[in-house]
C-alpha cells in the first residue's frame, strides 16, 4: 500500500519558497513573444507532404429533401481527388452523439438538410481555389420542405418535424423543483413576473475552426491536427463516430485564436476524415471561413424565450424563484445541446439565499443552426433574467437595487453554503462586493447626477449587479439530461532534464488565457527557480496524461492542482534519493527554496538540481532501490463531488466566485443609442494567480457582454434564412462601444483549492449583460418603458420609443 | 480544359519586396495577397480573420500603408513594398510595439495581434505624438474578442512613449 498523498498547498504560503516570485504578480506571460513575433503556429500554417485542401458544399435551404447529388463533373476538374456525399458519411461514418440522445445527424446531410448552412457535400483538391470550383460544378436537387424557425411554432401541432421519427420538436421536458415552491409563491406579499428573450449569439474567436485530419488505412488509424478546444473529448467522439479503438485516434491540437466555447469543428473534422480516407490516406485541410463559420459553424448559442417570477415577503426577502425556459438549440443536439440549459443548476439562485426554486426547462429543434457552448455555457441569460427581476422587486417595494441585495445575500459566514438547487458555494463576501463597487463609483453621487439630468429631458440609467462564476466545471451537473460522469480530470507531467531545467508537459494547446505562464510561475516558485527555466510543452492525446484542457472556468484551478501534485511527487522522488546521500531517514529531508537538504541544517544541502542530474547519470552514487526518473504525473480532480439525485442537486462547481457591475448609461432618445458612460467592477476569484491574465479575462468577457446586450445577434426570417452572414451585419464590438473599466479584486481565497484560487475564466460574461439592461431599464422608468430583449439595439430601442409616442 | 484570354487561373509573374526581401512568382490573377504572403512566401504571421475586411487581422503595410491582405490581390501588390509582423522585431530584440503588447498584456489568444501593431506601426511612422482620437481610430478599425481592448489601448499608449525615447 502507498502512502495517502499529501494534500497540496492551499496558499501561497504553504509553498516550499521563502519569498516566491511569481505567483500572485501581473508575470509577463511566456506565451508572448512567438505570438507577437508571428512565429506561433496556428492550424492554418500547418503545410503537411501531399496535403489537399477541402471546401464544403452547403445548403441554402432551411429545410429540404435532397433528391440527387450528381458530383461526376466536380470530380473530372483538374487538380480535385475526392469527394464525398452524405452516401460515404452514411457508409463510414456514425452520427455524432448527442445529449440529450437521439438528436444527431451524420457530419453530411443524407435524406434531408436541417438547416441552412448544413454540409451536403465536399471536394479535396489541390488548393482551396480549384476545391471552391469544383463546389460549382456539383449539382444537387433539392426538394424544399416547409422550416419552421420559431421554438413557439416548433411547439405547436402541424409543426414541420426536424426529425420526423422523434415525433415531435421536443428535445427534451424537464421541471426541476427546489424545495416548497407553491408555498412560496402562495404566501408571497409581492411578486414580480416577466418575459424575457434572449436572441441567438456566439463567441466568434477571430481565429475559425481549423483541422487537417489523415487516415489510414493499413494501420486503422486516424491523426488530426486542428484547433481543438478540448482534444480528447473531440478524439472521444470520433472513435465513436468512426467505430476506432480510442488508442487508434490521435488528436494534436496547435495554438488557436481563441475559442469561448464556439470553437466548434466536429462535423469538419469528420468531413477531412472521410476525405482523406478516400484520397487514399492523403492529409486534408480544412480552413472554415467567417461565413461558413456564421452559418455553419459553432457561433451560435442561447435561444432563448423566459417567463420568470420572483416571489418575495413584506420586508423585500425573496422566498421563490420560478423560471419557465423555452430553449431554442436549433437543428440538432450536437453542440453539447442540453448541458447549456442544464448549467443554471450550478449556480440558480445566483448570490441570495432562496429557499425554494423551480425550473420548468423545454428545448425544442428549429430549422436553424445547431447552438453550440459559448462563454458561460448557460448562466449568463439566466443570471440576466434573475438581475432584472431583482431590479423589478426593488421598484415594486420602492427600494433601492442595492439594498434588495443586500437582503437578499448568503452571509459571508454561512459558507459552505449549499443552495437549493444542490450546488455548494466554497466561499465568499456579496456585501464586500457591492460596498466595493458603490465606493468606486459613488453610488450616492451617481444617483443626484441621474436625477439632475432627468429633469433636463436626459435619461441615465444604473445598472448594479451581482452574479456567481461557477468555476471547476464537472459533469455531474449534467447528468441529469443526459451526459454521464463525475469528475474531469487533468493531468500534468513535470521534469527536470540533465542540465538541471524544468519542462512541464500538458494535453492542451494554448488558447489565450495565459496558461502557459501560469503553470510555469506555479513550478518557477515550486522549485524557486527563475520563469525561463521552465518550459510548457502541449502533448497529443496518446501521449498526454489524462485530461481536458480549457473549458467552464476550469483550468487554472485544475492545472495548478496538477502542476503542484506532480510537483510534490517529484520532489518526493528526489527527498528519497538526497535521504540516501545525506545517509539520513527521507522524513528528515526536505526542499526548502530550491535546496534538498536535512532539516534544520542549511549546510548539509544540495541543489535540486544537483539530485536530479545524480538520478540521470550518477547510477553509481544512486541509493538502492530508488526511482531514477526525475519526471513525475499527477491527475487532478476536484475532490468531494457527489452524483446528482432526481432533481439534478449535486456539488458539481468546485469554486464559486463572485462580482458586482456597476455601470452608467445614458440613452440618446432621438437615435435610441445607448452609450455607456462608465463601469465600475469589483471581483472576488479568490488567490489571484496573475492577476493581468484576471483582468484580462474580467475585461474580455465585458467586451463579449457589451456585444450580447447591444449588438450581437444571429437573425433568421420566418423560412429560416439567416441574415447575418458576414460581420457587417453580425456586430461584434469594436473599441467604440467597449467601456474601460475600473476594477477592484477582492479576496475570498477558496477553502478547496490548491493555492485558494476560483474559476475566473468566464470573467464578466456573466455579470455585464445584465448590468447593462438593468440600466437601461433604470434609464427608462420616467418614460414608463420597459426592454426586456436583447440586442438593445438602436432600432429595437427606438421601436419602442416611437410606440410610447403614440 | 482550355483557358480562356481572361481565365484568372492563367498566372501572371509578378515581384515585390516583402520585409527588405525581394521575392517573384508566378501566381494566378485571383490569389488574394493574404494566401500569396502565407501560402507562398510561408510568412504566415499574417492572420485570416474574416476574408471579407472586416476584422483586420490580415493587416499589412503596403508601400507604408495599412491596407487589409484579405481583400486586396497579389497582383495588386506588383512592386509594391510590403511589410508583416515578420519584419518587426530586430533579431531577438522585440520592436517597442511588440515590447509594448508584451508588458501591457496587450493579447490573449494573439491572433489579431499583428494587425493591431502594424495599424500602430502606421500611425507612428505618420507621427510621434497620436491624439488620444488617432490612437482610437487606429485600433478602432480593428477587432479583438479576447481582451476587450483595455490593454490594448494601454499598449499603444506605451509604444507612444517608447518609440519617443528610442
Amino acid at each position: 500500500m502507498t502512502a495517502p498523498e499529501k494534500r497540496l498547498p492551499g496558499s501561497v504560503a504553504e509553498l516550499p519558497n521563502s519569498a516566491p516570485r511569481y505567483v500572485g504578480r501581473p508575470i509577463d506571460r511566456v506565451e508572448d513573444p512567438a505570438l507577437l513575433t508571428g512565429r506561433t503556429q496556428f492550424i492554418d500554417d500547418v503545410v503537411l507532404p501531399r496535403m489537399l485542401h477541402c471546401a464544403i458544399l452547403r445548403s441554402p435551404h432551411a429545410h429540404a429533401r435532397i433528391a440527387s447529388i450528381d458530383t461526376r463533373e466536380a470530380e473530372k476538374l483538374p487538380g480535385v481527388v475526392a469527394v464525398v456525399t452524405g452516401e460515404d458519411a452514411k457508409r463510414w461514418s456514425n452520427p455524432v452523439m448527442t445529449v440529450p440522445p437521439g438528436w444527431g445527424t451524420h457530419c453530411l446531410a443524407t435524406e434531408k438538410a436541417r438547416f441552412v448552412g448544413e454540409p451536403v457535400a465536399a471536394v479535396a483538391a489541390a488548393s482551396r481555389y480549384v476545391a471552391e470550383d469544383a463546389l460549382e460544378l456539383i449539382a444537387v436537387e433539392y426538394e424544399p420542405l416547409p422550416a419552421v424557425a420559431d421554438a413557439r411554432k416548433a411547439l405547436e401541432l402541424g409543426s414541420p418535424l426536424v426529425f420526423e421519427e422523434n415525433g415531435d420538436n421536443v428535445m427534451l421536458r424537464k421541471l426541476f423543483t427546489w424545495g416548497d415552491i407553491d408555498g412560496a409563491f402562495a404566501g408571497a406579499v409581492h411578486v414580480v413576473q416577466r418575459e424575457f428573450r434572449w436572441n441567438r449569439l456566439g463567441a466568434n474567436p477571430l481565429e475559425t475552426f481549423g483541422v487537417v485530419s489523415q487516415w489510414d488505412e493499413l494501420a486503422g488509424t486516424l491523426t488530426c491536427r486542428g484547433s481543438f478546444q478540448a482534444q480528447h473529448h473531440f478524439a472521444m467522439a470520433r472513435a465513436m463516430v468512426f467505430n476506432l479503438p480510442l488508442n487508434r485516434v490521435r488528436f494534436i491540437s496547435h495554438p488557436h485564436g481563441g475559442s469561448f466555447g464556439g470553437k466548434g469543428g466536429a462535423r469538419g473534422t469528420d468531413i477531412t476524415a472521410l476525405l482523406s480516407r478516400k484520397a487514399g490516406g492523403r492529409p486534408v485541410k480544412w480552413i472554415e471561413d467567417r461565413m461558413e463559420y456564421l452559418a455553419g459553424g459553432a457561433s451560435q448559442a442561447w435561444d432563448r424565450h423566459y417567463d420568470a417570477a420572483l416571489a418575495l415577503d413584506a420586508g423585500g426577502k425573496v422566498l421563490g424563484f420560478r423560471v419557465r425556459l423555452l430553449d431554442d438549440l436549433g437543428a440538432t443536439a450536437e453542440g453539447w445541446g442540453a448541458v447549456s440549459a442544464a448549467k443554471p443548476l450550478t449556480s440558480f439562485t445566483g448570490c441570495y439565499a432562496i429557499a425554494a426554486a423551480q425550473y420548468d426547462l423545454t428545448i425544442v429543434a428549429t430549422n436553424k443552426l445547431p447552438g453550440s457552448p459559448y462563454r458561460g455555457m448557460g448562466p449568463p441569460p439566466h443570471n440576466w433574467v434573475l438581475e432584472q427581476l431583482m431590479d423589478l422587486a426593488a421598484r415594486e417595494l420602492a427600494l433601492d437595487p442595492a439594498e434588495i441585495r443586500r437582503r437578499n445575500f448568503i452571509a459571508p459566514d454561512a459558507f459552505p453554503y449549499t443552495i437549493a438547487s444542490g450546488n455548494e458555494y466554497d466561499s465568499g463576501d456579496y456585501a464586500a462586493a457591492l460596498d466595493a463597487a458603490l465606493a468606486m463609483g459613488d453610488y450616492p453621487a451617481l444617483r443626484a447626477e441621474q436625477a439632475r439630468l432627468r429633469a433636463e429631458g436626459r435619461y441615465l440609467g444604473i445598472g448594479l449587479v451581482n452574479t456567481i462564476e461557477p468555476g471547476v466545471f464537472d459533469w455531474n451537473a449534467y447528468a441529469i439530461v443526459g451526459q454521464p460522469g463525475t469528475g474531469v480530470p487533468e493531468g500534468a507531467t513535470v521534469g527536470i532534464d540533465l542540465f538541471g531545467k524544468l519542462t512541464i508537459k500538458v494535453g492542451f494547446a494554448l488558447e489565450g488565457q495565459g496558461q502557459y505562464t501560469v503553470a510555469a510561475q506555479v513550478l518557477a516558485d515550486w522549485f524557486t527557480v527563475d520563469i525561463a527555466d521552465v518550459r510548457v510543452i502541449a502533448l497529443d492525446t496518446l501521449s498526454a496524461p489524462p485530461h481536458f484542457g480549457p473549458g467552464g472556468s476550469r483550468l487554472g484551478v485544475a492545472l495548478t492542482g496538477a502542476v503542484l501534485g506532480a510537483a510534490q511527487r517529484l520532489t518526493e522522488k528526489l527527498v528519497a534519493v538526497a535521504a540516501g546521500l545525506f545517509r539520513t531517514p527521507p522524513e528528515h529531508v526536505e526542499l526548502r527554496d530550491g535546496r534538498i537538504g536535512v532539516k534544520g541544517r542549511p549546510e548539509a544541502s544540495m541543489p535540486f538540481q544537483e539530485v536530479a542530474q545524480t538520478m540521470l547519470a550518477r547510477s553509481d552514487l544512486l541509493p538502492p532501490g530508488v526511482d531514477p526518473n526525475p519526471e513525475a504525473t499527477y491527475v487532478w480532480t476536484a475532490p468531494g463531488r457527489t452524483p446528482a439525485d432526481d432533481q439534478g442537486r449535486a456539488k458539481s462547481y468546485l469554486t464559486a466566485a463572485n462580482a458586482c457591475h456597476l455601470v452608467l448609461v445614458e440613452i440618446d432618445v432621438e437615435t435610441a443609442q445607448v452609450h455607456i458612460k462608465k463601469y465600475w467592477i469589483a471581483d472576488d476569484c479568490g488567490t489571484r494567480l496573475n492577476p493581468a491574465n484576471v483582468e484580462g479575462q474580467t475585461q474580455g468577457g465585458v467586451a463579449q457582454g457589451v456585444g450580447a446586450a447591444l449588438l450581437e445577434e444571429a437573425v433568421y426570417d420566418e423560412d429560416g434564412q439567416l441574415r447575418t452572414s458576414t460581420f457587417m451585419d453580425y456586430l461584434l464590438p469594436t473599441i467604440y462601444e467597449v467601456p474601460m473599466t475600473e476594477k477592484r479584486a477582492l479576496c475570498t481565497p477558496s477553502p478547496f483549492t490548491p493555492l485558494g484560487a476560483k474559476g475566473c475564466g468566464e470573467g464578466a460574461m456573466h455579470t455585464t449583460p445584465g448590468a447593462i439592461l438593468c440600466a437601461i431599464n433604470d434609464a427608462l422608468v420616467p418614460l414608463g418603458l420597459e426592454l426586456r430583449e436583447v440586442p438593445a439595439s438602436p432600432q429595437r430601442l427606438w421601436t419602442l420609443l416611437r410606440q410610447a409616442k403614440r | 480544359m482550355t483557358k480562356e484570354p481572361n481565365d484568372v487561373t492563367i498566372t501572371r509573374r509578378i515581384s515585390m519586396t516583402v520585409n527588405g526581401e525581394r521575392h517573384e512568382a508566378d501566381v494566378e490573377p485571383r490569389t488574394t495577397l493574404v494566401d500569396f504572403l502565407r501560402g507562398t512566401l510561408g510568412l504566415t504571421g499574417t492572420h485570416v480573420g474574416c476574408e471579407h475586411g472586416v476584422c483586420g487581422a490580415c493587416t499589412v503595410l503596403w508601400n507604408g500603408k495599412a491596407v487589409r491582405s484579405c481583400i486586396m490581390l497579389a497582383v495588386q501588390a506588383d512592386g509594391a513594398e510590403l511589410k508583416t509582423v515578420e519584419g518587426l522585431a530586430d533579431g531577438a530584440t522585440l520592436h517597442p510595439i511588440q515590447q509594448a503588447f508584451l508588458e501591457k498584456h496587450g493579447l490573449q489568444c494573439g491572433f489579431c495581434t499583428p494587425g493591431f501593431m502594424l495599424s500602430i506601426y502606421e500611425l507612428l511612422g505618420r507621427t510621434s505624438a497620436p491624439t488620444e482620437e488617432e490612437i482610437l481610430d487606429t485600433l478602432g478599425g480593428h477587432l479583438c474578442r479576447c481582451t476587450g481592448y483595455q490593454s490594448i489601448v494601454e499598449a499603444a499608449h506605451l509604444a507612444v512613449e517608447k518609440m519617443r525615447t528610442r
